[in-house]
């Protein structure tokens, strides 16, 4: 059980206009302001569940969760991750969590994977039956083989994000903290990441926040999402309603065979045209006359439906600013 | 794996992967290996100048000096060797904020940051610093006494502790001053003030070496307490200071992981 109460971290900085001058000044006299990373966040997460945290850069998605795992001190607010008070980092809480982040990297750069897993191995005190098992467990999951035993250096940004995760997963954590696991990597080492964490999430019954700039990590792992925008959390639901709130209606794909007249289509709904490729935007409660419309017309072929991409939910969520917060 | 025994076997696995990882570059293994052995000469060559046409400087003749000038290289070797290369490691996880993964590892961070690397080739300074010690006291033609032996390794010991807790004082301090390596540059220049013995300096900068910046405790005292030079007062006080500096080291650690977990992002 995660469960944060009007979390806040504020971070105190120096500010200074530009300029010689200014630099001058400011060593005498420094101006400060204060900036409200997080400020007054509240949810509960429960074991088990997979979440992800979005918004936009600076919304304070990484503060979070670095507060959760234990690497900030909560300018207010109470964090408690399964029973720990984060901040402390006590043995028994360190062993329960991991945090991956996508940016960094704890492998050892000159020494094969396998070096930091054996000292990962030790860190955690990690029996050696149970060591083997999961070595063996996560080598097949993530096809690691080889890998495991090239240098660091030598590996591929794919190969050394699917050992970096190997190695965050050795102790069999029971919180995963994941920041950007996917950054970088190409379509199809994104899909066998995401399949691996599902996976696990499911083995071992592991909670999982993920913050992640590729929206369909997010639609793919993750029933719940926490929104954040300038520090406060605006949607804590599931994602299929935020895009229904955001976006009621459907998006109603089809091609032209024959030319037809944006008035005639524009009463379906809003659209956007791309030569002979339609777009229709099409509230729920008509889009069964309208789809029935399209498809009885001679005109149209190659039909979909389908819901709006994250993507756009989320610039309009973001460029609205506060949405209605549901939930 | 019992308590006592955890931190052991943790340090000779960072051990072990200091030296597997020194093994992956074998030229440089080499290349390092004939650079100490010329800095080992090199440092003996001041001295030599210094001594070319006086018999004794500030009371110290020829091969004493040489004694404070032996123990010299051996503790630079140990700076070099096993605290050096964690403190330019610590700078760069810093920079990086590979440091966080630091912080959450279920072990001392600051038993983790101190025992990240090790330089393996520096043990040739350490043999030479020794060698130069024995061509000393065959030079004085006498070999130390039981108890001057017992004095002077207690000293050498709290010679090694003043100069990690400095150590630790200077990575501390770069939580708040990001440019660290001007500070390692002058603690590096500083430390090259240790090779003469503190009764050279006058003044000022004796007291500054020997108490503000205990060079003195590094070099001096230890080697006078292998010539049967120095009174018990002196060296008690030696191994008290040793303990301080370890303490304030210890406290300025931890005050400096609570600055970077309230102030970091």
């Amino acid at each position: 059980m995660i469960r944060a109460t009007d979390l806040r971290k504020h971070f105190r900085v120096h500010k200074r206009p530009p300029g010689l001058a200014a630099a001058v000044r400011s060593l005498w006299h420094r101006k400060y302001e204060t900036v409200k990373a997080v400020d007054g966040i509240s949810f509960a997460i429960a074991r088990g569940e997979r979440v992800g945290f979005l918004g936009p850069n600076g919304a304070g998605k990484t503060t979070t969760l670095k507060t959760l795992s234990g690497l900030l001190h909560p300018t207010s607010g109470t964090v408690e991750v399964e029973g720990h008070t984060p901040f402390r980092r006590e043995g028994a809480f360190l062993r329960q969590i991991t945090l991956v982040m996508g940016q960094k990297q704890q492998l050892l750069w000159d020494l094969p994977p396998a070096d930091t897993f054996a000292m990962n191995r030790a860190l955690y005190d990690v029996p050696v039956a149970q060591f083997d098992a999961t070595m063996k467990e996560l080598t097949e999951l993530l096809d690691l083989g080889p890998l495991v035993t090239k240098p660091t250096r030598q590996l591929s940004l794919g190969e050394h994000m699917k050992c970096e995760l190997a190695c965050a997963l050795l102790h069999r954590p029971t919180t995963l903290f994941l920041d950007e696991p996917t950054i970088g990597l190409d379509v199809s080492m994104q899909l066998a990441i995401r399949e691996f964490i599902r996976d696990y999430n499911q083995r071992h019954e592991a909670t999982v926040i993920l913050t992640s700039h590729y929206m369909e990590d997010v639609v793919a792992l993750c029933p719940r999402v926490i929104v954040i925008d300038g520090g406060r959390l605006i949607h804590d639901g599931d994602l299929r309603g935020l895009i229904k709130t955001m976006h009621p209606g459907k998006l109603v794909s089809f091609t032209l065979t024959a030319p037809m007249a944006d008035d005639e289509l524009a009463r379906l709904g809003a659209i956007t045209r791309e030569g002979n490729r339609v777009v229709v935007q099409i509230a729920e409660a008509a889009l069964r006359e309208a789809v029935g419309h399209l498809l009885a017309s001679a005109s149209v072929t190659d039909l979909s439906i389908e819901d709006p991409p994250l993507e756009v939910v989320m610039r309009a969520l973001f460029k609205d600013g506060a949405a209605p917060a549901t939930t | 794996m019992t308590a006592a025994l955890r931190y052991p076997r943790l340090l000779a696995l960072q051990l072990r992967v200091s030296l597997t990882t020194a093994m992956q570059y074998r030229a440089d293994f080499v290349v390092e290996g004939l650079m100490s052995v010329y800095w080992v000469s090199w440092n003996l060559l001041p001295l030599l100048i210094l001594y070319a046409d006086r018999p004794s400087v500030a009371g110290w003749d020829f091969p004493s000096a040489l004694v404070v000038i032996g123990w010299f290289v051996v503790l630079r070797g140990i700076l070099e060797g096993a605290i050096n290369p964690s403190l330019v490691d610590i700078v760069e996880r810093i920079r990086t904020g590979a440091f966080d993964y630091v912080l959450l590892k279920p072990a001392d961070s600051q038993f983790l940051i101190s025992t990240a690397r090790f330089a393996p080739w520096r043990i040739i300074d350490v043999i030479g610093g020794f060698v130069i010690l024995v061509i000393a006291f065959a030079r004085l033609g006498r070999t130390p006494a039981v108890g001057d032996l017992a004095a002077g390794g207690l000293l050498m010991l709290a010679a090694v502790i003043v100069m990690y807790a400095l150590w630790v004082g200077v990575v501390a301090a770069s939580f708040w001053v990001v440019r660290l390596d001007n500070l390692t540059y002058l603690l590096g220049a500083l430390f090259d003030t240790a090779r003469w013995p503190v009764q050279v300096f006058r003044g000022a900068w004796r007291f500054l070496f020997t108490f503000v910046l205990p060079m003195a405790l590094m070099t001096t005292y230890p080697a006078m307490a292998l010539l049967g030079r120095i009174d018990v007062t002196t060296a008690l006080a030696c191994v008290a200071g040793a303990l301080a500096l370890a303490i304030g080291a210890r406290l300025l650690w931890i005050g400096a992981v609570r600055n970077y977990t309230s102030a970091s992002s």
